[in-house]
C-alpha cells in the first residue's frame, strides 16, 4: 500500500508540473477575474481581527478588507468577492489549481515561498507587519524591554518564539527567567495565575489571547517587536500582470494614508481634482489625468473605488486592530514611515 | 473496602455533576449560541431566501418527529401509512436540493453559500444516497459466481477500506482540481459529496454482505424452484431479507457518516463544525469555546439519536418480528 501511494505522489507530482508549464502561456488572471465578475478570495475565516464570521455571517477582519478592496478595484465592486475559507497546508494548492484567484490569509513573507523554487507564489507588499511581543499587566510598571530585568517572562517551549527571546535578551544584555509551557492555552493560564511578570507570543496572538481576559484593559503589548512576521497577499507565481495590479491596489491603499484621502471624503478629493488643475499628484492617483490605471489593467480610476469600498489603510487597520476594536494591537511598524513605521509606499506616476 | 471505594467514588461522581451543573447554569456565557442560531443552522445563507433551507430543515424535524410517534399515532388509528411515510422521506432529498439550490420560481443560490446544520445534513444524506446503491452493487458483485465482477468489487473494497477517509477528501478536494483542464470545474460540494459516498460505499458493501451471507441459501434454492430468475430472486427474495439483517450495521454507517462531515471544516467548508469555528474567531466570542463545544456536542447527540431511534423503529416494523410479536 505504502509503494502505491509513493506512486500515485509521484503521478501527482508529474501532473503539478505539466498544470505549471501549461498556465504559464495563457492569459493573466486579472482578465478572467473581469470578465467572470467575481474575485475568489482564499482567507482563514478563523483568526480574530484578520478573518472571521460576524453575527450576520459575513466575513470581516483586515484579511478579509483586502480581498474587498482588490475586488473594487478589479472588478469594481467589493461585494463581488467569493470567500474561500483555507487551512494552512491547504492555502498554496489551491492558489496553484486555480480554486482562488488570490490568498490572503495571514501568509508570511519569506525566501522559500517568493523563490521559483520554493513555492513559486507572488507576493504583494507586506499589509501587516506581525512580530513576537510581550505582554505585561499595566500595574507592573513595566514600560520597555528593560525593564523586564531579572523578571520571570512565560515562553513556549521548543518554539522559535524561545530562540526569538533568547536572541533579543542576551544581545541586549538583560538576564531574564524564562517559564516554559507546551502550548498557548497553558502560557496564557500561567501567565493569568501570575506566574511571570510577561508572556510572550506573536503580538496578534498576544492581543486575541488578551481579548478574551476578564479585564482585557489591565493588560499592555509592549512597543517592542522581537521578530519579523511580515504578512503579505499573494497570488500564483508567474502571472506579472496580476501581481502589479495587487501591488498597486496596497500602495495605493498607503498612498492615500499619506494624503489624507478617507472613505468618507474621497468624494470630495475627487471633485477637487477635477476642479483644479494644478493638483496633478491628486489627479494622477485619482485617475483624474494620466492613464496609471490602464497600464495596469485596471480602469483608471480604481483607487477611488477601492478607497470608497475599504477607505486607506489606516481606516482599515483602525476599523479591526485599532486602539477601540475588540482586537486592539499597537501599531507600531505598521505606521506609515512619516510616523515612524515602516510603510512607504513608490510614487503614482 | 469496598464500601471506602463506593463512598468515594460517589462523591467524586457528585462533585463532578455539581460542577458540570455549575458551570451550565451559571459560569457558562451562552449568548455565544442563543446570539446565533440562524449561523448555526444555515450559515451565512442570503438573508432574503432565509425562510428556504429554514423550512427545510422544519419540514425534516416535523418528518422526524412523526416517524418517531407513528407507533403511538397508529395505536389511536390516526397514523400515516408507512408507505406515505417512506414516500415523503425519499421527496425530502430533492426538495432540499431544490430549495437550497434554487432554480424554476426561486432565485439560484450558489453552493458556496450554504451553511451550517443544513450543509452537514446535506452531505449526509446526499453521501448516503450514493454509498448505498454503490454498497448493495459491490455485495451483489463480492458474493457473485462471476469472477470479474467479484474480483474488482473486492479490489474496490479493500483498497477503499486501506485508505483514510481524510486523504479521500484530500484527494478530492486539492488534488482533483490539479488533473482536471482548466476550463471543467466541479462544484466542490459536488466532489465531497461523491468523496464521501465514493468510501462509505466499500463499509455499506460489506455489511450487506453480511446480511446476504446471513440469509439460508435453502431460500435461494426455494425461489428458482419457484420458476424465479437470478434478478428476481435477488430482489424479491434475498435482498429484502439481508437488507433488514443489514439495517443495525447500517444504522452504524450513517451515525459515522454524519460524525465524519466534521472533518470538512479541515477542508475548508464551512459546515456545523467549520461555522463554529468562525464564529469563534469572531472578536466578540474569543475564549468561548467550551460553550461553543459543548453545544455543538449536544447537537450532534440529538442528531444521532434521532437517528437510532428512527433505525430501530424500522427494525421493529420488520414482518418477521410483528408475526412474532403478534404470536407472543
Amino acid at each position: 500500500m505504502k509503494q502505491g501511494f509513493c506512486l500515485s505522489f509521484g503521478v501527482l507530482l508529474v501532473g503539478l508540473q505539466a498544470c505549471a508549464t501549461l498556465g504559464e502561456g495563457g492569459a493573466s488572471r486579472l482578465d478572467l477575474v473581469r470578465q467572470r465578475g467575481e474575485l475568489r478570495c482564499g482567507v482563514s475565516g478563523k483568526i480574530p481581527g484578520f478573518s472571521f464570521l460576524d453575527r450576520e455571517g459575513r466575513y470581516a477582519g483586515l484579511d478579509v478588507d483586502m480581498c474587498k478592496a482588490f475586488a473594487a478595484a478589479f472588478v469594481g465592486d467589493a461585494n463581488k468577492v467569493e470567500y474561500r475559507p483555507l487551512t494552512a497546508p491547504e492555502r498554496f494548492t489551491a492558489l496553484r489549481t486555480g480554486e482562488i484567484d488570490l490568498l490572503s490569509r495571514n501568509t508570511t513573507f519569506n525566501l522559500s515561498r517568493d523563490a521559483s523554487g520554493g513555492n513559486g507564489v507572488a507576493f504583494a507588499p507586506v499589509v501587516f507587519h506581525d512580530g513576537q511581543g510581550l505582554l505585561v499587566r499595566r500595574d507592573s510598571g513595566i514600560k520597555r524591554l528593560e525593564d523586564l530585568r531579572n523578571q520571570t517572562i512565560c515562553v513556549g517551549s521548543g518554539t522559535t518564539t524561545e530562540q526569538n527571546l533568547n536572541d533579543v535578551f542576551q544581545a541586549k544584555g538583560i538576564p531574564y527567567k524564562p517559564v516554559k509551557y507546551q502550548d498557548l492555552n497553558q502560557l496564557v493560564a500561567g501567565y493569568l495565575q501570575k506566574r511571570c511578570a510577561a508572556m510572550t507570543s506573536d503580538r496578534s496572538q498576544l492581543a486575541s489571547a488578551r481579548s478574551g481576559f476578564e479585564q482585557p484593559g489591565n493588560h499592555q503589548i509592549l512597543p517592542e517587536v522581537l521578530s519579523k512576521e511580515p504578512l503579505a497577499p499573494l497570488s500564483s507565481g508567474g502571472d506579472q500582470r496580476l501581481a502589479d495590479a495587487m501591488r498597486w491596489v496596497v500602495y495605493a491603499l498607503v498612498t492615500a494614508e499619506e494624503m489624507g484621502i478617507t472613505q468618507n471624503n474621497v468624494d470630495a478629493k475627487l471633485q477637487e481634482a477635477i476642479n483644479d488643475p494644478s493638483k496633478t499628484a491628486l489627479r494622477r492617483f485619482l485617475g483624474v489625468e494620466g492613464e496609471l490605471g490602464s497600464k495596469l489593467g485596471l480602469p483608471n480610476d480604481f483607487v477611488v473605488s477601492v478607497l470608497k469600498a475599504t477607505g486607506n489603510y489606516g481606516e482599515i487597520y483602525n476599523r479591526h486592530l485599532g486602539p477601540q476594536s475588540a482586537v486592539p494591537i499597537p501599531r507600531g511598524l505598521n505606521q506609515l514611515h512619516r510616523d515612524g513605521g515602516v510603510l512607504i509606499a513608490p510614487p503614482f506616476q | 473496602m469496598q464500601s471506602c471505594f463506593s463512598v468515594v467514588l460517589l462523591a467524586l461522581i457528585a462533585w463532578a455533576l455539581w460542577s458540570t451543573g455549575f458551570w451550565l447554569v451559571q459560569r457558562a456565557d451562552w449568548s455565544v449560541v442563543s446570539g446565533n442560531l440562524p449561523l448555526f443552522a444555515i450559515g451565512s445563507y442570503p438573508e432574503a431566501s432565509r425562510w428556504r433551507p429554514i423550512l427545510w430543515l422544519g419540514s425534516l424535524l416535523l418528518l422526524t418527529l412523526f416517524t418517531l410517534a407513528q407507533p403511538l399515532l397508529l395505536r389511536r388509528g390516526i397514523g400515516l401509512n408507512s408507505t406515505i411515510l417512506s414516500w415523503s422521506w425519499l421527496l425530502m432529498m430533492p426538495l432540499g436540493l431544490w430549495l437550497l439550490a434554487g432554480g424554476g420560481v426561486l432565485d439560484p443560490v450558489p453552493s458556496r453559500l450554504w451553511g451550517g446544520l443544513v450543509l452537514t445534513l446535506l452531505l449526509t444524506v446526499f453521501s448516503g444516497v450514493i454509498a448505498l446503491p454503490l454498497g448493495v452493487l459491490l455485495a451483489l458483485g463480492r458474493c457473485s459466481e462471476l469472477t470479474t465482477a467479484r474480483q474488482l468489487s473486492k479490489i474496490y473494497i479493500d483498497g477503499m477500506r486501506a485508505v483514510p477517509l481524510i486523504a479521500v477528501l484530500f484527494f478530492g478536494q486539492l488534488l482533483l482540481p490539479l488533473f482536471l483542464p482548466v476550463q471543467i470545474e466541479i462544484n466542490r460540494l459536488l466532489r465531497a459529496v461523491v468523496a464521501f459516498g465514493l468510501f462509505a460505499a466499500a463499509y455499506v458493501a460489506e455489511d450487506v454482505r453480511g446480511g446476504l451471507q446471513a440469509v439460508p441459501p435453502t431460500q435461494s434454492e426455494a425461489a428458482a424452484a419457484l420458476g424465479l430468475g437470478p434478478w428476481q430472486i435477488q430482489r424479491l427474495v434475498i435482498l429484502p431479507q439481508a437488507l433488514r439483517i443489514a439495517v443495525p450495521a447500517l444504522t452504524n454507517q450513517a451515525v459515522g457518516l454524519l460524525q465524519n462531515t466534521s472533518l470538512m471544516a479541515i477542508l475548508g467548508l464551512v459546515e456545523l463544525l467549520g461555522i463554529s469555528q468562525s464564529l469563534l474567531a469572531n472578536p466578540a466570542y474569543i475564549g468561548r469555546h467550551l460553550e461553543v463545544y459543548v453545544w455543538l456536542a449536544a447537537l450532534y447527540w440529538l442528531l444521532c439519536t434521532a437517528m437510532a431511534l428512527m433505525a430501530r423503529q424500522f427494525e421493529r416494523q420488520d414482518p418477521s418480528n410483528l408475526i412474532a410479536t403478534r404470536r407472543s
